[in-house]
């Protein structure tokens, strides 16, 4: 099936927090204990529905091993949003989170949906940050704040679609100027996904060009390949 | 047979020049590569009926074609001096076609070539045709495509056309403006004739795989899309970055778009596979952006390194990165290699990943990628069984329908070429890393097996096809085929172009651990 939208994503936060293990969640519905480290980055994509709308994301599943950030930051341009997760039993991560938003806005574009993630709800007993303080430095530096458990799927799937309707949100008032940068850019699909904003329109898109189409037709027109 | 060489892309042209008189197979679909190349230096890329506007350009064109026939793969880099200089040593011919040009210029060796490639070229696709097996004629008289000998002849009176046209010289001149114009039109016009070339011979070369067939497209794309730099006009005339793949696409979806009218007719529902949409779907797309940011990356730093340099300094660097530069175009692939009946069980190619792999520290993705081939061999095995079975039993076995086993091959193709772009991405992101010494010739050698495999598996898959559509009719069986070995071709220029994205990552790999050696 086609889809109306591409958006970009990014994971990003400290290494074991459960960035992978959010993405499984929510591509696959399923959750697994042991993980790899990931290695730069790894992908995953779904389709979703908002306002009736198909929207593709298209997710980039970052390392957080300090020594890879040098590489994941390359990574970021061109996401329309961003999950910053940080794990609520562990404070360290949580102390992080500064730099991570500093990296995250210097690296990608200033309209970026960030949404922050405190992981491992399920693990109530070793919580070590507490809810409140999640939702007050979300609220200070303008994110969207959930709690999530991977484990349990609790907030996943809420996770990933609210930001993607806070950036549809954004497109319909007019902040991502996306036509414009379609117009000019779009030769092929690489071209496609290094826009500024990532986003993309679908290929039936009544405002696509034939270079467009005829592009997506091979790569993805038939869609529904998640 | 012969080889597609994918990698032959760098073999000189004198190493054509030299052998097509003692014409083998392989030598001669290497001859007909080049006849192609030449037959489109000979075409016009700029809009037709403007011959004062053209000549400029053409000969750019044709002596870029040469420069590139001799240099690597992507020699953007080639000092822009050398373009410039030829079209000074055009102006006087100027007037004349380019085809004259190219004769009767200062490029003799180039101009002989030309034509004796051309007249190779038409005896290998007669050779091609007589070796042809009644699937093709059942194809042909029901797809309306020409004949070998009718290609042939055709290719013979272009041929004609081409050799004497010098010799009318300038006074011919608006007829043969007209006459590009209607062969050529324009840049898409060029596209198209070229992609419609490559469909229609594929259709032709059934029996022997794509060989000189794909040898003809590699290469004529590879001068085209990427060795010219005069051709940037082209490009942006044509669309930009146009690939490959791109053609072969576009004849694909011709080629669909014909078989979805007939569809239509017979109101049959068939199993359609796309390859792009299953190469994305195993995340091939996305690996391949990431490597090419990467790469984009690390050539800014390269640039910007090379900036600060200078003097000895410079130069000496210049020596090295020339030196890395270099093993990425020494990859040679050769397609006689490739025996249809060997590792029937894909491990084969995992004891050649293995090898190729070793010292790489991605194991989790290449056993990702083994396995993918593994399952890839076992299908095709099955699919084989089947049809052995069915034989024998004809009545009781269901068998797999021609759809079936190219729906098989194009999701193998996709997954597997995937799979490989993931390879090198992650080699990429291991190598930023670690910053440890990788040597180019490793990185060539896991190309080579790929894109074996890559081979070796449309072949596989193809005598499948061929055999699961022994009854079918030829206007059935035969698009499937040519689709199978097309996308098996832009498998392989997915996985060539992940390879050469590496260049740049070696460099600055090389170039950082140069400045921790100094420091230390």
């Amino acid at each position: 099936m086609a889809y109306a939208y591409l958006f970009k994503y990014i994971i990003i936060g400290d290494t074991g927090v459960g960035k992978s293990c959010l993405l499984l969640q929510f591509t696959d519905k399923r959750f697994q204990p042991v993980h790899d480290l990931t290695i730069g980055v790894e992908f995953g994509a779904r389709m979703i529905t908002i306002d009736g709308k198909q929207i593709k994301l298209q997710i980039w599943d970052t390392a957080g091993q300090e020594s890879f950030r040098s590489i994941t930051r390359s990574y970021y341009r061109g996401a329309a949003g961003a999950l910053l997760v940080y794990d609520i039993t562990r404070r360290d991560t949580f102390n992080h989170l500064t730099t991570w938003l500093e990296d995250a806005r210097q690296h990608s574009n200033s309209n970026m949906v960030i949404m922050l993630i405190g992981n491992k709800s399920d693990l109530e007993s070793r919580r070590e940050v507490k809810k409140e303080e999640g939702e007050a430095f979300a609220r200070e530096h303008g994110l969207i704040f959930m709690e999530t458990s991977a484990k349990t799927a609790s907030n996943v799937e809420e996770a990933f679609i609210n930001t993607a309707k806070e950036i549809y949100e954004k497109i319909q008032e007019g902040v991502f100027d996306i036509n414009n940068e379609t117009e000019e850019k779009i030769s092929d699909q690489l071209e496609l996904n290094r826009q500024a904003n990532g986003i993309k329109i679908g290929p039936q898109h009544p405002t696509t060009n034939s270079t467009l189409s005829s592009n997506q037709g091979g790569h993805q027109a038939g869609g529904g390949c998640c | 047979m012969s080889e597609w060489a994918w990698f032959a892309v760098n073999s000189s042209m004198q190493v054509c020049t030299e052998t097509f008189d003692n014409m083998s197979d392989s030598e001669a679909s290497c001859a007909a590569a080049e006849g192609s190349e030449a037959a489109l230096g000979k075409q016009n890329p700029s809009p037709a009926g403007t011959p004062d506007s053209s000549s400029p350009s053409t000969p750019d064109f044709s002596i870029d074609v040469a420069l590139t026939r001799k240099a690597r793969r992507r020699p953007e880099t080639q000092p822009a001096a050398k373009v410039q200089d030829t079209p000074k040593e055009d102006e006087q011919p100027a007037k004349t076609s380019n085809q004259s040009t190219v004769s009767q210029g200062g490029w003799g060796y180039w101009g002989s070539w030309g034509k004796s490639i051309l007249s190779t070229a038409t005896a290998t696709v007669a050779t091609v045709g007589q070796g042809l097996t009644q699937v093709i004629e059942k194809a042909e008289t029901s797809l309306g495509i020409p004949s070998p000998t009718e290609l042939s002849a055709q290719v013979e009176e272009e041929e004609k056309q081409k050799v004497s046209s010098p010799v009318d010289g300038a006074s011919t001149e608006p007829d043969k403006a007209v006459d590009e114009s209607s062969a050529v039109g324009s840049a898409m016009g060029m596209l198209s004739s070229l992609s419609s070339v490559v469909q229609n011979t594929g259709k032709t070369v059934i029996t022997g795989g794509l060989d000189a067939l794909e040898f003809i497209g590699k290469k004529t794309m590879d001068v085209i899309a990427e060795g010219d730099p005069g051709f940037k006009k082209t490009k942006g005339l044509m669309r930009r970055n146009a690939t490959l793949s791109q053609v072969l696409r576009e004849a694909k979806e011709r080629e669909e778009l014909q078989s979805a009218d007939k569809d239509s007719a017979n109101s049959d529902k068939k199993v359609v596979a796309h390859y792009g949409m299953l190469f994305d779907e195993f995340q091939g797309l996305s690996h391949l952006e990431a490597l090419e940011i990467l790469s984009r990356e690390s050539e800014s730093k390269v640039k910007s390194v090379l900036l600060t340099l200078s003097g000895d300094e410079l130069v000496q660097l210049r020596d090295e990165l020339d030196q890395i530069k270099g093993s990425f175009s020494l990859v040679e692939f050769d397609d006689e290699e490739v025996d249809e009946n060997k590792d029937e069980d894909g491990s084969e190619f995992e004891r050649e990943l293995k090898e190729a792999m070793e010292g790489l520290s991605v194991s989790a993705t290449a056993d990702k990628l083994s396995k993918a081939c593994k399952s890839s061999s076992s299908l095709i095995n099955e699919l084989t069984k089947q049809h052995v079975e069915t034989d024998v039993n004809e009545e009781d076995v269901k068998k797999h329908s021609v759809e079936e086993v190219h729906a098989a091959a194009i999701r193998s193709l996709a997954e597997l070429t995937a799979r490989s772009i993931e390879l090198f991405h992650k080699l990429a992101e291991m190598i930023l890393f670690s910053n440890g010494s990788t040597e180019a010739s490793v990185l060539s050698q896991l190309t080579v097996v790929l894109c074996k495999e890559i081979s070796l598996l449309s072949k596989k898959f193809t005598s499948c096809l061929t055999a699961a559509g022994s009854n079918e009719k030829g206007e059935v069986l035969n698009p499937l085929i040519t689709g199978v070995f097309l996308e098996a071709s832009n498998s392989a220029s997915y996985i060539q172009d992940a390879f050469q994205l590496l260049m740049p990552i070696l460099e600055i790999s090389h170039i950082e651990r140069r400045v921790q050696l100094t420091e230390q």
